[in-house]
């Protein structure tokens, strides 16, 4: 049976009590293609239920529900599934699992967590803001993971008297903190007006990159393992290359 | 705004300097701009492969020091330009609300006086933080001869300090870099050192040093051996508390007739930074790595080129194994050798779970057995080549087509 879930945490933990005792069970929160024969079913939230499965997880291992929070981030293909084998396998051995590294199920939710982990470090250093007209700063990007909520804490916590707005250009979203709330909204396309200064800032970063360069020491393998190609497109020193 | 041309200068002139970590301080934002995290961040990497992370520019590159090296040395014929601090701070904050950078390195050379440079710095940093409000991370450089009043004052600011050690030993800094002594390099950085200690024992208000203090070496301008290097290092971590030893392989870009003509190898340098990382994080001493004398083996890692020379203590049972130990397996780094101790608390690994926990097998498996399993070279010089296959392919080296080595492992592997 497929059980799909709303890719809430709440969701999830609704789906999870009752696919937990199906030995056949698939989650998922996107479209899926059934296998033959395959049942389907979609699981409506239950706050009360998803609160129960919470509190009995925590009290299995404290660390477990901060996981499932960080892996439903994810925006691997197969994340409902390694987060549901992770969480039936906490929930059968009724302990922490997370140093079982020797079990399948432990690496792949290792893996997926790293995985978010090292996108939002990227992503804290490679995004890159430019002023608009009315002095609030606007920072395009694309991620594989669904992060825009954590990086906007991130930039809230370092710059609380700038109002900006980050867009999430692949997934059509925006975070958005006004220098005094934040929320989420749908945005597909965004039409900014540039301050006066901006491009000679901009100008003045490219100078800056080619400046600090050392050409006789060129290690492009080396650069490129550090800096994935895509994130490149949003990042104005790389701009005409 | 500053003028492109002078940014240009001014950022020539400091690319030398290797750190530009941004890491080890934790500082929040207090009603202001930025903060800093302990693990640092990088904002971009250039062709060279170097992070960039703070916005790394010189004060001034008009010195009056004549070291032979570097590239701003007095009479030497290159444009030349000083940056207010209202520059620096107005370049400093629009770069990092853009989000190009985690805070800025603040070097100069040395105008007017090694006082009045310090003072100079020490404006521009007291400015950022208290003026801009800025609580982003700050890289100062501690310039030699300047008054430790100065200096010590600086560190309230500043997350890290760093004076540059520059040449390894005593001679070569008389000879290279006659302005600058040894006592005029290594004091200050000890006394900021017992300044630091006295700091956090009286568990005084705001900051000092909060990143500690880090020092750069030039490697191949002068004849000092790995071992001597290395020990300094050592010594430097022990007696000083630094945090970092960089180390910056020679680049002719002046011609003087005391300095070699052709540039330090990057080979070497790559070893060096290896041999450092063993020093810190895996329990080795500088004599285990390197004789006094002698230089890093440029064919193996230093920590292969441990274990090759100390085959009694090889192979290890992962599954048995102390930590200490474990981290001495080639192949195996210090996150696999903690997953190692908790993954075999729960069941017994064997090559297949290895494998998937991303150890470097390749390496690893001549030196260790998994329940009681080999899988490595019985031959000890077999395993020899093969390691030093490896790390050629890693050096990505082009392949000569007549090469011995790889005509020996072919056969050996049958691997065309």
């Amino acid at each position: 049976m497929l059980y799909r879930y709303d890719g809430t945490k709440c969701g999830f933990l609704t789906a999870f009590c009752r696919a937990f005792q199906d030995k056949a069970a698939r989650l998922s929160s996107g479209s899926v293609q059934l296998a033959l024969g395959e049942m389907c079913e979609d699981v409506t939230a239950d706050a009360a239920l998803a609160e129960r499965a919470e509190k009995r997880f925590l009290s299995f291992d404290g660390g477990c529900i901060r996981e499932l929070e960080r892996m439903l981030h994810s925006g691997a293909p197969d994340k409902d599934e390694v987060i549901f084998n992770y969480f039936r396998m906490i929930a059968t051995k009724k302990r922490p699992v997370r140093e079982m590294l020797a079990e399948d199920a432990v690496r792949k939710a290792e893996d997926c967590i790293l995985r978010i982990r090292v996108e939002i470090d990227h992503m804290k250093g490679f995004l890159r803001f430019m002023e608009t007209k009315s002095g609030a700063m606007y920072a395009p990007c694309s991620p594989d993971n669904d992060i825009i909520d954590l990086l906007l804490r991130h930039f809230r916590a370092r710059m609380p008297h700038f109002p900006f707005l980050i867009h999430d250009v692949s997934r059509a979203k925006a975070a958005v903190w006004d220098g005094a709330h934040c929320y989420f909204a749908p945005l597909g396309r965004a039409e900014i007006e540039l301050s006066d200064d901006e491009c000679a800032w901009q100008t003045l970063w490219r100078d800056y990159y080619k400046s600090v360069n050392i050409p006789s020491r060129e290690r492009l393998k080396q650069m490129r393992g550090y800096l994935p190609v895509r994130y490149m497109k949003f990042m104005n020193e790389f701009f005409g290359h | 705004m500053i003028s492109e041309e002078k940014l240009k200068i001014l950022t020539n002139g400091a690319k030398y300097d290797v750190s530009c970590s941004s890491s080890g301080s934790h500082r929040k934002n207090a009603d202001g701009l930025g903060n800093a995290a302990a693990p640092g961040c990088c904002h971009s990497f250039t062709p060279d492969g170097r992070c960039i992370s703070l916005l790394k520019i010189l004060m001034s590159n008009d010195c009056i020091f004549c070291c032979k090296y570097c590239v701003n040395r007095a009479g030497e014929d290159v444009p030349r330009a000083t940056a207010t601090p209202e520059e620096l701070c107005e370049l400093v904050i629009d770069f990092y609300k853009r989000n190009y950078i985690e805070g800025l390195f603040l070097s100069s050379a040395v105008f007017v006086s090694p006082d009045h440079t310090m003072e100079r710095l020490l404006l521009t940093v007291k400015k950022l933080r208290t003026e801009y409000n800025f609580h982003g991370y700050i890289h100062l450089k501690g310039i030699p001869h300047a008054d430790g009043a100065l200096c010590r004052e600086a560190a309230t600011y500043a997350d890290r300090m760093s004076y540059n050690i520059e040449l390894p030993s005593e001679h070569s800094l008389k000879l290279l870099a006659p302005q600058k002594s040894k006592e005029s390099l290594l004091l200050p950085m000890r006394s900021l050192s017992v300044q630091k200690r006295e700091f956090q024992l009286e568990k005084r208000k705001g900051h000092f040093l909060p990143a500690g203090q880090t020092t750069q070496m030039i490697v191949g301008a002068s004849p000092e051996s790995d071992g001597q290097i290395l020990r300094l290092s050592q010594s430097l971590y022990r007696a000083n508390g630094l945090k970092r030893v960089y180390y910056s392989a020679y680049l002719p870009v002046v011609h003087d007739s005391l300095l070699p003509e052709r540039a330090g190898g990057q080979l070497r340098e790559h070893r060096l930074y290896q041999a450092d990382w063993l020093l810190r994080f895996y329990g080795f001493e500088a004599e285990e790595i390197a004789p006094a004398d002698g230089n890093l083996s440029l064919e193996y890692d230093p920590k292969c080129a441990w274990a090759l020379n100390h085959p009694e203590c090889f192979p290890v049972e992962v599954n048995r194994a102390p930590l200490e130990l474990l981290l001495r397996v080639p192949g195996i780094g210090a996150r696999s050798a903690y997953k190692i101790m908790n993954a075999r608390k729960y069941a017994a690994l064997d090559f297949e779970h290895l494998s998937k926990m991303r150890v470097v097998l390749k390496r690893a498996k001549h030196f260790i057995t998994c329940r009681g399993k080999f899988f490595g070279a019985k031959n000890e010089s077999t395993v020899k080549l093969l390691l030093a296959g490896e790390e050629t392919k890693r050096n990505a080296e082009q392949l000569s087509l007549f090469s011995a080595r790889e005509t020996a492992l072919s056969a050996l592997t049958g691997e065309l």
